[in-house]
């Protein structure tokens, strides 16, 4: 192992028996669950790790919590898809509903494009939305929304170049 | 994010294009330009090959469930989850099997390949295409069936098993190819084609007419507008192109030379007195140049280049 790495290791090494304690409590706060803490706490460490910045770490209270607060909102964010997802489900007819095999896969799959959707602004969301899975012309969605059909167009456009850079982004990570 | 910015405006460029096409409004003239645009610039199809690829994920749930649980969180109220509930049911009526997308409807999956070009493409439902030179397809896959246009060339399908049972058919010209677990070759000509079965079956139909005919393994059919042609069996020459080459076993001239011209841009023409000439061999369609001086020693023809893109083949001193 190369001499950088050792110290590396130890930097995490203290990081983590510095500040883990402290990381759970400050998670459990928020989320008021240990189990959802004590695994949101193991993935920060993982992030930094990874980053391979703990060398770097001038403030590792403010750093760690950064951190700590994007993977909240991720859980948060998948919590309220899952909700939605429940709810859409729970309105088919029964005998419409996928085995649970299947079911698992869509989640993941809603999940992979809920993400390609993030930082759309509504309006462009749901006009693409409406567009991709409503199976709606532009001229139905620019009566829907209010909007002309060139506007339409517009969102539509920008909601395709989003989601492309942001397939490219996520296969490089 | 690097990518060089000449690849980021092909991708703006291509959103732009996908928008066009997918408004529900779209003319023959916008689908016109859009090939003009695609063909353009490799840069070009490589982008519209990414939106395809997004357009493919969202294509992978069905939307009746993807748009209740997609539109935005952070604002929904009850209300909306309520109307979510009112338009699945109202799109009940193509129950769970019945899902479809619009870009799987639209223009999509719309593979093609350039004269001298040939392609494989693996389809969503693990089947695979090979594509021959100058070749155009399109994919509509939605809840019923695969079904697959072969608008021109040639196309070799091996169909894959599909969980959810939907019958493989391909449809060029006149005629309907349903394939019954197996490996095959369609071609498109002029007022017709010839479908070839390399294994299992496929069964063959011109809705027109109602006619309608099974091929097995090893035979092959041709067909027009009116009629299905006789069974012959398959040789060598059959599919050979997927391996690079064409084979010739006493064929006419005129028809080798004809279908080498597929596989080359420009001109090929030919004295018609050498037309009846027999001839026999292998001869490469990713080289179609050696192809020619294959043919100009071999069988003491002249081949006499104008130009890059313009070939003319006569008979040589016989001696």
């Amino acid at each position: 192992m190369p001499a950088n790495d050792l110290s590396l290791r130890s930097a995490v090494d203290v990081l983590y028996s510095d500040h883990h304690s402290w990381l759970q409590g400050w998670l459990r706060k928020r989320l008021g669950n240990t189990f959802d803490a004590a695994d949101l706490t193991q993935d920060t460490f993982v992030r930094v790790i990874k980053a391979r910045t703990a060398l770097d770490i001038r403030e590792p209270r403010p750093y760690l919590s950064m951190i700590a607060k994007g993977l909240l909102i991720d859980l948060f964010r998948r919590r309220s898809l899952e909700q939605s997802y429940l709810e859409a489900l729970a309105a088919m007819p029964q005998e419409q509903h996928p085995s649970l095999e299947e079911q698992a896969i869509l989640l993941q799959a809603l999940m992979e494009i809920d993400r390609l959707l993030l930082g759309l602004g509504p309006r462009v969301r749901q006009a693409f939305i409406l567009s991709q899975f409503d199976g709606l012309t532009y001229p139905q969605i620019a009566e829907r929304l209010g909007v002309s059909v060139r506007t339409v167009n517009n969102h539509m456009a920008k909601a395709m170049e989003h989601c492309c850079l942001m397939q490219i982004q996520l296969q490089l990570s | 994010m690097n990518l060089p910015s000449e690849e980021l405006k092909a991708i703006r460029v291509a959103a732009r294009w996908y928008a066009r096409l997918n408004s529900g409004i779209t003319t023959d003239a916008d689908r016109a330009d859009w090939r003009a645009w695609l063909a353009a610039d490799p840069l070009h199809s490589q982008a519209w090959q990414r939106m395809a690829a997004v357009a493919e994920q969202m294509a992978s749930v069905p939307g009746s469930l993807a748009s209740p649980t997609l539109s935005d969180t952070h604002q929904r109220s009850r209300r909306q989850v309520l109307r979510s509930a009112l338009l699945l049911t109202s799109a009940g009526g193509l129950g769970w099997l019945g899902w479809r997308s619009q870009a799987t409807q639209n223009l999509f999956c719309d593979y093609r390949t350039a004269v001298g070009e040939r392609r494989e493409f693996q389809l969503a439902d693990g089947s695979t295409l090979t594509l021959n030179t100058d070749t155009s397809i399109n994919i509509r896959f939605d809840g019923q069936q695969r079904r697959l246009e072969l608008l021109r060339g040639e196309v070799l399908v091996t169909t894959a098993v599909d969980p959810l049972r939907r019958p493989f058919k391909v449809v060029t010209g006149p005629a309907e190819v349903l394939a019954l677990g197996t490996r095959f070759i369609v071609r498109s000509q002029a007022r017709g084609g010839e479908v070839a079965v390399l294994e299992k079956a496929v069964e063959v139909s011109l809705p027109a007419t109602g006619a309608r005919r099974r091929v097995e393994a090893g035979q092959r059919l041709d067909f027009n507008e009116r009629s299905l042609g006789a069974l012959r069996g398959n040789d060598v020459s059959v599919g050979a192109w997927q391996k690079g080459s064409i084979i010739a076993i006493d064929r006419p001239l005129a028809a080798l030379l004809d279908e080498l011209s597929r596989y080359r841009p420009g001109v090929l023409r030919w004295d018609p007195a050498i037309g009846d000439l027999q001839v026999s061999g292998v001869f490469p369609v990713d080289n179609t140049d050696l192809a020619l001086a294959a043919l100009e020693s071999g069988f003491s023809l002249r081949v006499t280049r104008y130009s890059r893109f313009w070939v003319q083949v006569a008979g040589g001193d016989r001696r």
